[in-house]
């Protein structure tokens, strides 16, 4: 009897034990389930819609469902592949198309990222220096670009790039031989002006000029980015500076003051210390810096939009640019979504490639 | 607290009884289109007031969208969109192939009144799908005190025009500026014999003719005397018109109130376009009602009823008393149209007999852009004539290949 007694309540132990176990998950599932939600409808839904329609003809109109709620099954055929290969190996006005973009994005991103870097670092170990006045100023001035609407942005330097704006008036003014350059409608390639400066134009180099890789002769793969799309870089560089500016404070504030002092103590130079000292401890932050600017000159898109449609001649066509056009103005959803998709691919390649150099791996 | 709970249920649910209770004696559609200028805008108003009046059982619920094509196509996937909506030309056989629009040519009031050429335009597979607000078209506008300075006469005739612009051009001003893109061009491939696609729908653009009439467009850029609104520092045509940086420009009737708004100073008139060795042509711009296609509305008859209202003689004769710049689709509304807004427009109302529509077979899109890249290209001297007519012939084929 007694010995009934107990095994029951061991029993009853282990299943309350069992019972409180299976309440605290779905407590964790419940207080979960909202975050789940979100991102599942607002993230993963989308992607995997994106990776479904890449895999399919649908040209955007087709409605998706009818009046009454049910599926159109006439909105779109699978064709799996051949968008992809469309944009990649077939030669034709897609893959053009597509490695116009990739060229002048790649030709964007390793004008702006470096550059915006370097200045954002500099700017930030300015405005840290403990002699310097009106740091409230300064930071706030160089942060504001960030703040303010790129659209509008957009517009300002629109009037200000104008053929006959402040910068072309400002340049006469100085030098009163310059020609204006047409900033908003220039499609020469900065690397063929310079070349050509130098005398060597399409003509001089050679037959290899003209053979086509993706259907791009080489001459133009070497063309760098045209004076509107530099135009759209100094714009760019200059709007992200301060967010990257204030991420770069933040961690040199952190930097712990009794380095710089043992520095001093043991008799190194100013630039000693910042090399040194500063840029290593400054790593991580740098790999972060790096990453949210490969990310976001690889989709840069508002800007373009804005400025330039992808004009002149295609030279400020980004990728991000070319899924819009395929998509609402060509009515070729499944390419757009496959073009996204290989946009996708890319940037997570390139960081990477870039987590490998700056050594982010480790820091992390 | 649950009291409050019962409570607020209860009141719910008489709510949503009331609201479908409405809903059975009110119709209620959607009207979506773009803001055009105020007064445009408050002349639509009125004439949707004028039409719920007439039925007072529908209601008219008015959607300016800003991004309108985004706005439609996201509408248009998920099936669910306005009622009634604008077309533009360009969209109409996207739109139609697509099975989002419903075609109620059939039951449009006198549609012989309509500008045939319009009548085309909106015909997709042999039907009629929609009837048009109102056009415009182009025209030669040019700086009256200019021609006087330099004693040139209005040219009737490209070789004309291109003396003209010579004539024109100084340091400052340029003799003609237009857009560099395709529509600003077409009129002179038609004029010259050329076409984009032949009678059989199959790929006729490159010939000698198309290339010969690239040649006169870029011509006038390569030589000077033609400048883009980009190098005159403007943000379009009408922009550098009016600042008195070009002497002669390419618009459409969208010019008209844009330069007596902006440039009251400015004086100008317009011609019809110069001729070419086979006669006139202009382009077409247009924008129909497009009623939602049956399977996605549920309110069809009031929708063409509200479409063909808009459009019909009534309708027509509203948008000519406005004298607003796009013209009247209808002939008999012309010379009220003309009354309104001034005779010295008449040339933009005679385009109406010989213009081109300004529209395409469904995936011509990447054409546009292809032939936009290519009269720039072989304006900074990348392309030849020849070049540009071939790689936008290819992309033409590789659409239609598409298609089929």
């Amino acid at each position: 009897m007694a010995q009934a007694a107990s095994v029951k309540s061991v029993a009853t132990r282990i299943s309350t034990q069992a019972d409180s176990k299976f309440q605290d998950a779905v407590a964790g599932w419940v207080f979960m389930a909202p975050a789940f939600l979100v991102i599942f409808v607002f993230l993963v839904l989308p992607m995997l819609a994106a990776v479904f329609f890449s895999l399919t003809n649908w040209n955007g109109i087709r409605p998706l469902f009818t009046g009454d709620g049910s599926f159109n099954a006439e909105a779109f055929e699978m064709v799996g592949l051949e968008n992809y290969q469309r944009l990649l190996i077939e030669d034709g006005s897609r893959q053009q198309a597509f490695f116009t973009a990739l060229k002048n994005t790649v030709y964007f991103v390793m004008g702006v990222v470096p550059v915006q870097t370097i200045l954002a670092l500099g700017l930030a170990v300015i405005v840290n220096q403990r002699w310097l006045k009106g740091k409230g100023f300064f930071r706030t001035a160089f942060y504001f670009p960030s703040i303010s609407s790129s659209v509008v942005i957009s517009l300002i330097f629109m009037f200000l790039f104008a053929s006959n704006g402040i910068i072309n008036q400002g340049i006469k003014a100085i030098f009163p031989s310059y020609e204006n350059v047409t900033w908003l409608n220039d499609a020469t390639g900065i690397i063929h002006a310079l070349l050509g400066a130098l005398g060597i134009t399409r003509n001089t180099v050679g037959g290899w000029a003209t053979t086509e890789v993706a259907g791009i002769p080489l001459w133009n793969w070497l063309s760098g980015p045209s004076v509107t799309m530099l135009m759209i870089m100094i714009l760019n560089t200059w709007t992200t500076i301060g967010t990257m500016m204030v991420i770069f404070l933040s961690a040199l504030q952190n930097i712990p003051g009794q380095v710089y002092e043992a520095a001093t103590v043991d008799g190194a130079s100013a630039g000693q210390t910042f090399r040194k000292i500063t840029v290593p401890l400054l790593r991580p932050t740098t790999f972060f810096i790096i990453t949210l600017g490969l990310i976001g000159t690889f989709q840069v898109f508002d800007q373009i939009y804005v400025i330039s449609s992808g004009g002149p001649a295609d030279t400020t066509l980004t990728i991000a640019y070319l899924v819009f056009r395929s998509g609402f103005d060509d009515q070729r959803m499944g390419l757009a979504t496959a073009t996204a998709i290989v946009l996708f691919i890319i940037i997570f390649i390139f960081t990477l490639i870039q987590r490998r150099i700056t050594g982010g791996d480790k820091a992390i | 607290m649950r009291k409050s709970v019962l409570g607020v249920a209860v009141l719910a649910l008489l709510l949503a009884l009331s609201v479908s209770g409405l809903a059975l004696a009110q119709e209620t559609i959607q009207l979506a289109g773009w803001s055009s200028s105020d007064a445009e805008n408050a002349a639509l108003t009125a004439a949707v007031e004028a039409f719920e009046a007439a039925n007072p059982s529908i209601d008219v619920e008015l959607i300016f969208a800003p991004e309108f094509e985004t706005f439609m196509q996201t509408g248009f996937a998920s099936g669910d969109y306005p009622n009634v909506f604008y077309v533009d030309s360009f969209r109409l056989q996207d739109w139609a192939s697509s099975g989002v629009l419903e075609p109620y040519g059939d039951q449009i009031t006198d549609s012989e009144d309509i500008y045939e050429p319009l009548r085309n335009i909106f015909t997709y597979e042999d039907q009629l799908y929609c009837a048009p607000k109102d056009f415009s078209t182009l025209a030669l506008v040019y700086n009256t005190d200019m021609f006087e300075a330099a004693g040139v006469e209005v040219p009737t005739t490209w070789e004309e025009l291109g003396a003209a612009a010579t004539a024109l051009a100084t340091e400052d001003v340029a003799g003609i500026t237009t857009g560099i893109e395709l529509p600003r061009f077409l009129p002179l491939l038609y004029q010259n014999g050329g076409s984009i696609l032949a009678e059989d729908g199959s790929v006729s653009l490159n010939s000698p003719e198309a290339i010969q009439a690239v040649e006169t467009f870029v011509g006038w850029y390569t030589a000077g005397v033609g400048r883009s609104p980009a190098d005159l520092g403007a943000g379009w045509a009408g922009e550098a018109f009016g600042q008195g940086k070009a002497a002669m420009t390419i618009e459409g009737n969208w010019i008209i109130q844009y330069l007596l708004d902006q440039f009251p100073d400015t004086n100008w008139s317009v011609a019809e376009l110069p001729a070419g060795p086979a006669g006139q042509a202009t382009m077409a711009f247009t924008v129909c009602y497009g009623v939602a296609a049956a399977a996605n509305n549920d309110n069809l008859e009031a929708s063409i009823a509200l479409a063909d209202f808009l459009t019909g003689p009534e309708g027509a004769q509203l948008v000519a008393a406005g004298g607003f710049g796009p013209m009247p689709a209808r002939a008999s509304a012309a010379d009220a149209w003309l009354t309104a807004r001034g005779e010295e427009f008449a040339p933009f109302v005679a385009g109406g007999e010989y213009a081109r529509p300004w529209s395409f077979p469904p995936g011509f899109g990447s054409f546009i852009d292809t032939f936009n890249t290519g009269l720039n290209e072989a304006i900074a001297g990348n392309m030849t004539a020849a070049e540009v007519i071939e790689s936008a012939a290819e992309i033409a084929q590789e659409a239609i290949d598409d298609m089929s």
